[in-house]
């Protein structure tokens, strides 16, 4: 298996490199006039011109993107262009509100997805009418409607949970737990629906194998043969929708974190990318294609355990 | 047996031209169907049958409620909301239809390349998947959106492209699962060109799940675009059902009933086209299953039995009726124990009376097993011959308490060692199988659990049913392992089924049935699947078994071969009743009924050696 | 960060465009004079005075630094840092005299020689606003209490300038930090904490134990929480998660009164239409004074105002604010809406037959108001042409790279006005045109006394309104809601209330 971590993480490298060579060159091309819009219009031509040598900007591409990757070969992803501050701690504070709702968002939806999945698939009838129903209404609504009516009921009307804002575990366990609960059954709604389809589609298919009907006639119950064995063989299929799951709620969470106004990475996104503060984008850039080398290569990792007849090669 | 030899023009799987016509059969379909339908045709003629021009404001029409004039009143720029909600249809559906034509156009093309030769391009095209995931969209769509301008359309070209693995992976798994059917290898053989063979076979076979997944991606596309214009980074030049529900929420409080037309738009939208790709998936399933059945029939086609009369299939009501008033008046021939049966006088273990069971389905019940009365005593091996789809398989599960899905025991009784059987709740049924009731499956592969090693299949129910430590268990199963002519069963006993052989794997499924020790197995075709050597080989660890223990057995097959070796009485089943029973000598040399005579009557053309299974059966598959 | 910086904080606008929403570690309720916590539209981008800017960022740096003038609710200039000053005989030396008693909260004094580091660092700065000290030939400090500024010309409004940004003053010794983006050292009620600070979306200060002026420290601690979204704006209200927020629009005000807010009002902006390219180098109809009274006939004024503002604010045809010494109430509706009057006035300047005009838009303002604005020229003969230039909207507008555009512009006092938008320099005069009849008034203003400034300045306006320089639409109502704990007064001059103005109820 180790050989196969390494040269997975080694592609991994790879790719996060052409990725930052990619969005560098987005980013150049989208930039317009960084130096004036950091310093504003009444600043002089000189003090601009003065500005973009400072940060690089009269260099062409390649320059500058060499002068970024090498500092950040170091470790140094630099500061942000327009706040000054150090773009690994931004960044940093950023991910771990995102993370912190979608890694929530998507273990509450991996449960209730597999609950509903199981319940759906073997009680079938009305059942799963109902629950195949419900999922897709919860698919079918936009996330900052389902947002919206999730504040006014548990936040304004019965005050359970925050409205707006963040607050660090590190500062208040609960305080952390009341500002994120909405924002994760929000972004559940959506991710629910699509894995609940899959579970119950495998376990559908997984109940209909042979094997079930053996396992049962040796005198296991029907329980412990879906929780054990049904599930396992359903899971793989479901993992992996799991972690397209997250990464797709990784890029949409920005509309989540609008409406609860939570300092997210989405938002920072559209801000430093609208603004054309480079360092951060590319900190966000880098960052996020790490995320996901490292979840797709975690989820590999999983399948195999699952399943034995997968070789990872 | 006459080989089939395929043929470069083998028709592909014809699934498709009724798909259409089964769809809206069903309720769900239908309504779906007929929604996207009607949203097409607003879409395409909404703009022309708008009463006002969808952009034109007037600032007396601001936030105007309803009106006879103004259907749906007026927006926050007093534009009419019905006449725009037209127009934004067309443009919502439009950019919807984009960026699924772009994901479809990269992920089909690439997917079948990749998917069909492999190689170079495979990685590459993995590797791009991995390259579009990683790349955050938002930061593609922004820079692009500081070069072009904001734009609907370039947006959704860019998501398209983002959602484009999703048509990849799925267009790359199916084509690398059938790239190796025999068709495709036929056609590659009678050497028709690449090209035609992925537009004639390859394409045809993902055309249904790549249709499902169009639906399901045009849905994500709309919900995409309503998001983009939420965050303000959508296109106000033109009007989109996304542009008018973030107008609808920015003035929720002073005008709600703003935010509930476009809502509607695209919820119902995206409900009718999930419930579609849901109704397509459910009918396509079903044909998977139908298929599936077919395939077995003529795999047992193959065999010594069913050749020699029309295989009955997926029973059906019409056919079936017309079986059930030949056969309603007849009762099951019985022929007298001679000597040897009458000698077998352990108490009856297995009493089956009138059994009959049926299936709940869309169109109503259906009878597949038509009142059938057996008795088996201990030590006993009672055989239930028959052709597929005769009913004894139906019978041996209802025994067992593990009829599929919808159906269940609707007269009779099924009484086991006193105790009964036929509405036992679930409870009742799992203190009973597999402590005293083993079972042997048909396919030694499907049976066995692949996620799981054999020795824990084999540890577990001892553990669950005998409550034995996991020390006992293990010992117990490696002994069994052993017993049943495994060389090698600590190696065995550490593999997954997939490291082992057929043969292999039917002696473990029966150590398996074996190892509670019941008085009573039932064996489903316990040969079936092997070859002819193994065959013998699994008869004769079955046979000293049942010996052994003294188990009484009910043996399923349609080899008289197998019946003349193992049984001891023997009941002939077909469409659904026992139609001949009686001691095996007995039903060997003076069969009555027309249908054991043909039954017989095959053996000795064929022998009972069946040719090894699966040469030939996938070509020959339609 | 879609925060356009502008010239003069003045730009009110970058509060309307300020979806910039970063987020807010939102705070909890107060608990009478414990802990205030507020929400504001905008971020500072940094906390260096030398790159401070004023208008919705501006409490971020009064928490922490003082000005060295004050602005009062009543629209006077205060003593602060300064206990006094006064002008030379030409206006140019400005002599500024310190309290002595002031120490900033890394402990070190507030001297003379302090506050020309820090005047000289923000003429040097990135501030927008550095371009108010362009006019600034030296500043000394003779003394530890005496500060000199000489100017090179006259500018009256220097003193305003004093008690916003340019006037914030930091501790000298935290200059030479590396984190003096994050870490600000003032003298200011409050110190930032830091540790409790989420860059971009929330600032958490705690009050200076050693300030010189506790009158002004109502609280023990504060919070300021970024809440950009309108939407998460009004939840943070209903949920009760902040004592006072700054309204984005006045969208929503019923909800925030039907929460139990208090919406307190001021009248800070003008919205309309800028015709900047009068010289009509990019559009030549421009040039023509009947097309551009043609714009001004084309509006419906009280309209767009019930349409866009549901009915908060005051329609007008004129660019000052009521508390300027120019305003005249009779220029507050000089054009009616009389789109006839407007074709005539385009037909006889030659464009019967229609007028293009390309303008820039931008959805963060909100579409309805350019479909409004389009439809109304529509309506007379002009077509709009609009250009999403998204990000770079204020840039390309002031590149120039645009004849017109709607806009929404703060309302300084007179002189401060002229240099935003009248002045052949001034930023929002980016085709430089000139009149030499403006320039004349200006020349007036700029050396006279004060009472000619003010005639003269009501000279000027009305040449400026006679002659359709802009076609204003109305002085839309600023709003600022507080909680039923809290009151605070609303300034005249900018758009966030003082820090020192709010205060538990009762």
């Amino acid at each position: 298996m180790l050989p196969f971590v390494l040269r997975r993480l080694a592609s991994g490298v790879v790719l996060v490199f052409v990725i930052s060579v990619i969005a560098y060159t987005l980013l150049y091309l989208g930039g317009g006039d960084i130096a004036r819009r950091i310093l504003g219009q009444s600043a002089t031509q000189e003090t601009v011109d003065q500005k973009a040598a400072e940060l690089g900007l009269d260099q062409p591409l390649f320059a500058q993107f060499w002068d970024w990757l090498t500092s950040a070969l170091q470790g140094d992803l630099g500061r942000s262009w327009f706040t000054g501050q150090l773009v690994a701690t931004g960044v940093s504070g950023r991910l771990a509100v995102t993370l912190s709702i979608v890694i929530g968002a998507t273990l509450v939806s991996a449960i209730v997805a597999v609950v509903l999945g199981v319940l759906a698939a073997r009680r079938g009838g009305w059942i799963d009418s109902v629950v195949q129903f419900v999922t897709v209404i919860g698919f079918a609504i936009p996330g900052f409607l389902i947002a919206l009516y999730l504040v006014l009921i548990f936040a304004i009307n019965l005050h359970w949970f925050k409205a707006t804002g963040y607050i660090p575990f590190t500062t208040s366990p609960s305080g952390w737990v009341a500002s994120v609960t909405l924002p994760i059954i929000a972004l559940s709604f959506a991710a629910i629906a699509a894995v609940a389809q899959q579970v119950r589609g495998s376990v559908l298919d997984a109940l209909s194998r042979d094997y079930v009907r053996t396992l049962r006639s040796r005198g296991l119950s029907m329980n412990r043969v879906v929780y054990k064995h049904v599930l396992r063989n359903a899971g793989g299929p479901a993992l992996a929708i799991l972690a397209l799951q997250f990464i797709g709620l990784l890029g949409g969470a920005i509309i989540i974190e609008r409406v609860f106004a939570l300092p997210g990475l989405g938002q920072l996104t559209v801000e430093a990318t609208s603004a054309g503060d480079i360092p951060i984008v590319m900190g966000i850039v880098i960052v996020t294609a790490i995320i996901v080398v490292v979840v797709n290569l975690l989820i590999d990792i999983a399948q195999a355990a699952l399943n034995p007849k997968v070789r990872l090669s | 047996m006459t080989a089939i030899t395929p043929t470069p023009d083998i028709p592909t799987p014809q699934a498709h031209a009724s798909l259409l016509r089964r769809l809206v059969k069903r309720p769900l379909g239908a309504i779906s169907f007929a929604f996207i339908v009607f949203v097409g045709l607003v879409a395409i003629f909404g703009p022309m049958l708008a009463p006002y021009d969808p952009n034109k404001a007037s600032l007396q029409l601001v936030l105007a409620p309803p009106s006879a004039e103004h259907l749906l009143g007026g927006d926050s720029a007093g534009r009419d909301v019905f006449s725009r909600l037209l127009a934004a249809t067309q443009v919502s559906v439009a950019a919807a239809l984009l960026a699924l034509v772009v994901a479809l156009m990269i992920g089909v093309i690439a997917g079948l390349i990749a998917g069909y030769y492999r190689g170079w391009f495979d990685s590459v095209s993995a590797w791009f998947t991995a390259l579009v995931m990683s790349l955050p969209g938002l930061v593609v769509l922004l820079a692009a959106r500081a070069v072009v301008g904001p734009s609907v359309w370039i947006s959704m070209i860019i998501f398209g492209v983002i959602l484009s693995p999703a048509f990849y992976r799925l267009t790359y798994v199916a084509v690398t699962a059938v790239r190796n059917e025999l068709y495709v290898d036929a056609a590659r053989v009678s050497g028709l060109s690449d090209g035609r063979i992925i537009s004639r076979h390859i394409l045809y076979v993902v055309r249904a799940p790549i249709i499902i997944q169009s639906a399901i991606i045009a849905s994500i596309a709309i919900a995409i675009q309503a998001g983009l214009d939420f965050l303000g980074l959508g296109d106000t030049s033109l009007p989109t059902w996304g542009g008018m529900l973030n107008d609808g929420f920015a003035n929720i409080y002073k005008a709600p009933l703003l935010m509930l037309w476009p809502s509607l738009a695209i919820a119902l939208t995206s409900i009718a086209l999930v419930l579609l790709a849901n109704a397509m998936r459910d009918v396509l399933e079903r044909t998977v299953v139908v298929r599936r059945r077919r395939r077995r029939a003529v795999a047992t086609a193959t065999g010594s039995v069913a050749a020699v009369t029309t295989s009955i299939g997926a029973v059906t009501g019409s056919t079936e009726a017309a079986l059930d008033d030949e056969l309603a008046a007849v009762k099951p021939i019985e022929h007298r124990d001679d000597d040897r049966a009458a000698a077998r006088t352990g108490e009856v273990v297995l009493s089956v009376t009138d059994l009959r069971v049926g299936y709940e389905t869309d169109k109503g019940s259906t009878e597949v097993v038509h009142g059938v009365s057996l008795d088996i005593r201990r030590g006993e091996v009672h055989g239930l011959i028959g052709e597929s789809g005769s009913g004894k398989t139906q019978t041996a599960f209802a025994v067992l308490g593990l009829l599929p899905r919808g159906g269940r025991i609707t007269t009779g009784s099924v009484e086991y060692e006193g105790v009964r059987l036929d509405h036992a709740s679930e409870r009742e049924f799992t203190a009973i199988r597999g402590r005293r009731i083993g079972y042997i499956p048909q396919e030694p592969m499907s049976n066995l659990d692949p996620s799981f090693t054999i020795g824990s299949q084999l540890v577990e129910p001892l553990r669950v049913g005998l409550g034995l430590s996991k020390k006992a268990a293990t010992e117990k199963a490696l002994a069994l392992l052993d017993r049943v002519g495994i060389p090698d069963p600590k190696r065995t006993f550490a593999a997954y089924p997939h490291e082992i052989s057929g043969g292999m794997a039917q002696r473990v499924l029966i150590a398996g049935a074996v190892s509670t020790d019941p008085d009573l197995i039932i064996a489903d075709e316990p040969t079936t699947a092997l070859d002819v050597t193994v065959q013998a080989e699994v008869l004769d660890v079955l046979r000293g078994l049942q010996e052994e223990r003294h188990m009484a057995m009910l043996l399923v097959t349609h080899n008289f071969g197998v019946v003349a070796d193992l049984c001891d009485r023997v009941s002939v089943m077909q469409a659904g009743r026992i139609v001949e029973t009686g001691p095996v000598r007995s039903i060997f040399h003076h069969a009555e009924h027309p249908y054991t005579e043909s039954l017989l009557a095959a053996i000795l053309d064929e022998g009972p050696a069946r040719p090894p299974l699966g040469l030939s059966t996938e070509g020959a598959l339609r | 960060m879609l925060r356009w910086r502008t010239a003069a904080a003045a730009v009110a606008i970058t509060g309307a465009l300020a979806l910039t929403s970063c987020a807010a570690d939102g705070g909890g309720s107060t608990d009478g004079g414990g802990n205030l916590t507020l929400g504001a539209i905008l971020a500072p981008t940094t906390l260096d005075p030398a790159g401070s800017e004023w208008g919705n960022r501006a409490p971020y740096y009064q928490a922490v630094f003082d000005t060295l003038l004050l602005a009062t609710p009543e629209g006077t200039i205060e003593p602060w840092l300064a206990t006094e000053w006064s002008y030379n005989e030409d206006n140019t030396v400005l002599t500024l005299t310190l309290r002595d008693d002031v120490t900033f909260s890394d402990g070190s004094k507030l001297t003379g020689d302090v506050v020309k580091q820090n005047l000289e660092r923000f003429k040097a700065g990135t501030s927008p606003d550095a371009g108010y000290f362009s006019g600034i030939a030296s500043i000394e400090a003779p003394d530890e209490t005496t500060v000199v500024i000489t100017l090179s010309a006259p500018d009256p409004a220097m003193l305003n300038y004093l008690t916003r940004d340019p006037g914030l003053i930091g501790s000298a010794e935290s200059f030479e930090s590396e984190d003096l983006a994050t870490n600000p050292v003032g003298s200011g009620p409050y110190i930032l904490d830091t540790d409790a600070t989420v860059t971009g979306t929330s600032y958490v200060y705690t009050k200076n134990p050693d300030y010189w002026n506790p009158d002004v420290q109502h609280y023990d601690g504060l919070t300021i929480n970024v809440l950009g979204d309108a939407t998460a704006a009004l939840n943070a209200i209903k949920a009760g998660e902040a004592n006072g927020v700054k309204l984005i629009s006045n969208d929503n005000l019923a909800e925030v009164e039907g929460a139990g807010w208090t919406v307190n009002a001021n009248e800070l902006d003008f919205q309309g239409m800028l015709l900047l390219d009068r010289a009509g180098t990019m559009n030549p109809a421009l040039n023509d004074v009947r097309v551009r009274q043609a714009f001004n006939y084309a509006f419906d004024r009280e309209a767009l105002l019930t349409a866009l503002q549901t009915d908060h604010g005051t329609v007008t045809t004129q660019v000052f604010p009521e508390t300027s010494d120019a305003y005249d109430p009779a220029l507050d509706d000089y054009y009616t809406y009389d789109p006839d009057k407007a074709k005539e006035l385009l037909a006889e300047a030659g464009y019967g037959d229609g007028l293009t005009v390309s303008m820039p838009s931008s959805t963060l303002l909100g579409e309805a108001t350019y479909t409004l604005i389009s439809q109304q020229l529509a309506d007379v003969g002009i077509t709009a042409e609009y250009t999403d230039p998204g990000n770079n909207f204020i840039a390309d507008l002031l590149a120039p790279k645009f004849p017109a555009s709607f806009m929404a512009l703060e309302q300084n006092p007179d002189w401060q006005l002229i240099q935003f938008m009248i002045a052949p320099t001034a930023v929002f005069n980016p085709f430089h045109y000139e009149d030499p009849k403006v320039n004349e008034y200006i020349q007036q203003i700029q050396f006279g006394d004060e009472a000619t400034q003010a005639s003269v300045a009501k000279e000027l306006n009305t040449y400026i309104v006679e002659q359709a320089w802009f076609a204003p639409f109305y002085r839309v109502q600023g709003s600022y809601g507080t909680d039923a704990n809290t009151t605070v007064e609303m300034l005249p001059t900018n758009a966030y209330p003082a820090i020192y103005d709010f205060q538990p109820k009762g």
